[in-house]
């Protein structure tokens, strides 16, 4: 019952929405559907179990962190969508939709896959289904970074079905691509294979997780891309992927890669904070510099995944909280762009004077995703480095801090100026609109979660993701 | 004997593809290695499981995906690379040089299976390397969509040499995704055809730092 | 020996300009006409050998001199390879560097004739040829290391004959990509269409020919000889490598020969009715490709062992 209401559902809504079209209905049906998506999800709290759907689905302790993350914000975009479309009536919604809620279907699935090669397959679809969502205003730029999204995305995941293909090599005495089977006999894999396969299934996963230097689609797409979907993919569809990065290390460290796979990961969480320091500093366009600053916090969490130990409990957790901020940010974005028309940082002056809450926002964003302390992503990033100091990590303590400081720079230039600077009216269309409750309620929800995961953390949460970081086989 | 003769026309094949400028031979030349591929399976395991695989591998890529490439470049009205990102001859030294490698690290690795020819590693990772030189070193649209299209021609071999030990599921969505994949390619081309009237990669440059 | 060395030669100059008629005529029925008689060849020969010979005041004695190089050296490197029954009345340790090397001398002075008239066309001719043949000298030798490889043998006519056969069915992907590469070689050596077009008539297109603008009478009755002869010792190479037919009767190999050459001339005809001449910028990456194909096969022995 719980696996039909979570997968199956959202595809039948999907039909349900291609036959109908009806702009008001779907919109409704859109928001019930993934209303009953979350509380399924929640209900599954309650035991913190391992669920086991059948051979090939399940949900253990970091399926079910990444399920409800996912589950949270698709329902905060599903209100958002209220307000967003009604900008454009009747025009393609159905297709937005219809997109939207198989979106959701595919990457349930990616949650609960038991099985790599299904794992794959759900990764696969989930870059087919949001293509039509990027591309959504059609607009030659849109197009642009529509096309550079599927071929980077694709040329990815065929380098993952050949990482998958490899570990299934390796594992041919097992004859057997089921995760319990190949963790519970990692020692009888063949190594060179599968140093082989984690090396594509990591550059493969790396691509559609926007990891330096694969990660040229990630400010396109996310620059183009409407800000309920720049939500979606910043924070659902990368924590996806960072759930079957997260397999790959299971593997690893079970089958006791972790010399090997360990400087792989510090390797490209580095680069991948470099990329984001050069490139946010001089960035003009607000969207473009989340894109960016997606490849940067995607850098901690595999950085935190290669430092080990304490770390690892810290990539969790800063998993958590990026979704829930990327989020707040894309949708505040959403917001701007509605308001002004424009992308440009010089052309978005004084959000807070003009949009008084969207700005309220805006400033918290900042502080969320810079980590400031009292929010979660403060605790975590001085997890991670505290790790790197106990290992004695000096140089990527020496880059991690460097890079940071950076990056908190660029953001706080960025935000500050949008959010203060002095507006100039004449760039201004003329007619002012009033901010839209739909579009401010997401924004309250948004909020009040990354309180209760980054100040007030539930002793549930915490337990949660003790038991996520016990699954790969360290303390 | 005989999947080792095919295996070296199929990459045979794939470097006339790599050194071709006509869109429209590049197509037909793919067809033609999907179907020296599509026998492959039978060549290393006759029988029912590989039956299957082949016709399904032959309505795929020999007869629906070529229709479909064509279909598009009928429909954006080109027939040509004519400036590639990397020149025909460089590209073809970098395949040579990156086939070395590959061959390299291939007899580095233990072959899982004994009874299987010795070439379907290398020669898989070479057409992977030939679809991935596709891919970045052409602008047009049809080039980069066939680029990738060899490439998981290439993984198609890999997965050869696990035949007997997937089960048709993986099989078939992997299939599956590549069609999908293919159509939303597609689309998007006729998409990119009617915003900027050719399509050609190299006008999507709006968008840098 | 010496009859040996006659006979070879013989065999070659009768037959030679048959080829060249086959190819003609192959490509006259694929046009859909009747074409030249098959001997047109030789008539062409023999008219140019009842010609006098002019010769402009630029040139010097190189020049005249080039034409008969080019001749001889054809006729000697022919003497390294077997026809068939016939077999090759030369050989000694390592003359597969010979046979490189002869080619290399015969290009060399038909390219300083060329530039010996000081004419624009010719130069541009012997630039090419240069430019080409020497990237083309790679992949010949790259195929002869195969083979030197694949035989244990550094004695030309053993390396394409002999022990080819037991090489067959545990090397035939390898002996196949040396047979293609070869035959891109093949094609570029004795400038054919895609290389180049015999039968053009402009000289900015033309490598080959146009270095022989200036030749007139017997020169020109030499050089077209020789090129024929070059395509019959080229072709005959090819044939060695590629049909496995060196344990029959001696009757039986030279019947054999003989329908492999005839069936390579019918080839390289279909070739040409089939495929334009290619821009000459593509050619070097023809012939890089016949590198990488050659450089396969070496890849192959190399992980497999001998």
């Amino acid at each position: 019952m719980g696996l039909f209401l979570l997968v199956g559902l959202p595809l039948l809504i999907t039909v349900i929405v291609f036959i109908l079209k009806q702009d008001k209905l779907i919109k409704l049906l859109c928001f019930l559907t993934i209303l009953i998506h979350l509380l399924v999800t929640l209900s599954f709290w309650r035991g913190f179990q391992y669920v086991s759907f059948n051979r090939f689905l399940g949900l253990d302790a970091i399926s079910q962190i990444v399920l409800t993350i996912i589950s949270i914000l698709f329902f905060v975009v599903s209100i958002y969508q209220i307000g967003y479309l009604s900008e454009k009536k009747g025009q393609d919604n159905w297709i937005f939709i219809g997109c939207l809620l198989s979106l959701l279907a595919a990457m349930t699935l990616v949650t609960m896959c038991r099985h790599l090669g299904l794992l794959w397959i759900a990764v696969a679809s989930t870059t087919l289904l949001s293509a039509p969502l990027i591309n959504y205003f059609k607009t030659p730029q849109s197009i642009e970074a529509t096309w550079k999204y599927l071929l980077i995305s694709s040329f990815g995941i065929a380098l993952g079905l050949l990482g998958t293909l490899f570990l299934a090599i390796s594992a041919i005495s097992l004859k057997t691509l089921f995760l319990d089977d190949i963790l519970n006999n990692a020692a009888l894999l063949s190594p060179s294979w599968l140093k082989l396969s984690v090396i594509f299934l990591l550059v493969g996963y790396g691509t559609k997780m926007g990891l330096a230097p694969m990660h040229t689609w990630k400010p396109d797409t996310y620059g183009e891309a409407p800000a309920p979907i720049g939500a979606l993919m910043s924070g659902g569809l990368t924590g996806c992927v960072f759930l079957a990065v997260f397999r790959v290390a299971q593997i690893c460290f079970h089958a006791h890669l972790q010399e090997f796979v360990s400087p792989i990961f510090i390797l490209m969480g580095i680069l991948s904070l470099a990329i984001a320091a050069i490139f946010i500093t001089k960035q003009k366009d607000f969207n473009r510099m989340l894109g960016y600053s997606s490849v940067e916090h995607m850098g901690i969490l595999v950085l935190g995944l290669g430092l080990g130990g304490g770390a690892i409990w810290a990539s969790l957790f800063h998993a958590i909280n990026n979704a829930f901020a990327k989020g707040l940010l894309f949708l505040v974005s959403g917001n701007i762009y509605q308001y002004y028309r424009m992308r440009k940082v010089a052309n978005i002056q004084g959000v807070i004077h003009r949009f008084p809450l969207t700005g309220t926002f805006l400033v918290l964003g900042l502080f969320v995703i810079s980590g400031f302390p009292p929010f979660g992503m403060f605790y975590s990033e001085l997890l991670i480095l505290k790790q790197a100091i106990a290992a004695q990590h000096y140089l990527v303590i020496w880059f991690y801090v460097i890079f940071l400081a950076i990056i908190f720079f660029g953001y706080s230039k960025i935000i500050l100026e949008m959010a203060f600077g002095k507006p100039e009216d004449n760039n201004l269309p003329q007619e002012i609109k009033k901010e839209n409750i739909f579009m401010i309620m997401p924004l309250i929800i948004l909020a009040m979660v990354l309180v209760f995961t980054g100040i007030f953390i539930p002793d549930s949460l915490y337990s949660l993701i003790d038991k996520g970081t016990a699954l790969l086989g360290v303390n | 004997m005989w999947l080792e003769l095919v295996l070296i026309l199929i990459i045979f094949l794939g470097i006339l593809i790599l050194g071709n400028n006509r869109l429209g031979s590049m197509i037909q030349l793919f067809a033609l290695q999907s179907l020296l591929l599509s026998i492959t399976p039978l060549l290393i395991q006759p029988g029912l499981h590989a039956g299957i695989i082949t016709i399904v591998t032959i309505l795929l890529k020999v007869v629906f995906m070529p229709t479909l490439l064509f279909w598009a470049i009928r429909h954006v009205s080109m027939r040509w690379e004519v400036y590639p990102l990397i020149g025909y001859g460089k590209t073809l030294i970098l395949c040579g040089l990156l086939m070395a490698i590959a061959f390299l690290i291939s007899s580095k690795l233990d072959l899982p299976d004994k009874s299987t020819s010795y070439l379907l590693v290398p020669s898989a990772f070479s057409i992977v390397i030939i679809g991935f030189l596709l891919l970045v070193s052409r602008f047009k649209a049809i080039t980069q969509v066939i680029g990738y299209l060899v490439m998981e021609n290439g993984i198609f071999l890999f997965a050869l040499l696990l035949l007997e030990k997937t089960p048709l599921l993986v099989e078939i969505g992997i299939l599956l995704d590549i069609f999908v994949g293919a159509l939303v390619m597609g689309i998007v081309v006729n998409n990119i055809n009617q915003e900027f009237g050719s399509a050609s990669t190299i006008n999507l440059t709006n968008l840098r730092d | 020996m010496g009859i040996q060395i006659l006979l070879h030669l013989t065999v070659m100059l009768v037959l030679a300009p048959l080829l060249f008629g086959i190819i003609g005529k192959t490509k006259a029925l694929f046009a859909g006409r009747w074409g030249a008689p098959l001997f047109q060849p030789y008539y062409d020969i023999i008219k140019f050998f009842k010609k006098g010979n002019v010769y402009s005041t630029t040139t010097t004695w190189i020049f005249q001199v080039a034409p008969l190089v080019y001749l001889a050296t054809i006729l000697v490197s022919s003497l390294l390879i077997p026809f068939g029954g016939l077999k090759a009345p030369v050989y000694f340790w390592g003359d597969f560097i010979l046979f490189i090397y002869i080619s290399g001398l015969s290009r060399y002075f038909i390219i300083i004739g060329a530039l010996d008239t000081g004419s624009s066309f010719e130069g541009m001719g012997a630039s090419r040829e240069a430019t080409f043949s020497c990237l083309a000298e790679i992949v010949l030798a790259l195929d002869f290391i195969i083979l030197a490889i694949l035989s244990k043998q550094l004695i030309l006519s053993e390396m394409v004959g002999g022990t080819i056969l037991s090489s067959w069915p545990l090397f035939g992907p390898v002996l196949l990509l040396v047979g293609l590469s070869y035959f891109l070689v093949l094609l570029v050596e004795s400038a054919r269409i895609p290389i180049d077009d015999p039968t053009t008539h402009l000289e900015l297109t033309m490598i080959h020919e146009v270095m022989f603008l200036d030749h007139s009478g017997w020169d020109l009755a030499c050089v077209s000889y020789a090129s024929m002869m070059k395509f019959f010792v080229l072709g005959s190479l090819f044939v060695n490598i590629l049909i496995p037919f060196h344990n029959l009767s001696a009757i039986l190999q030279t019947v054999v020969f003989g329908v492999g050459m005839i069936g390579l001339a019918i080839i390289v005809g279909i070739v040409e009715s089939c495929i334009a001449r290619l821009r000459l910028n593509r050619i070097p990456e023809l012939i890089i490709g016949a590198f990488v194909l050659a450089l396969v096969g070496l890849l192959i022995i190399l992980i497999k062992g001998v």
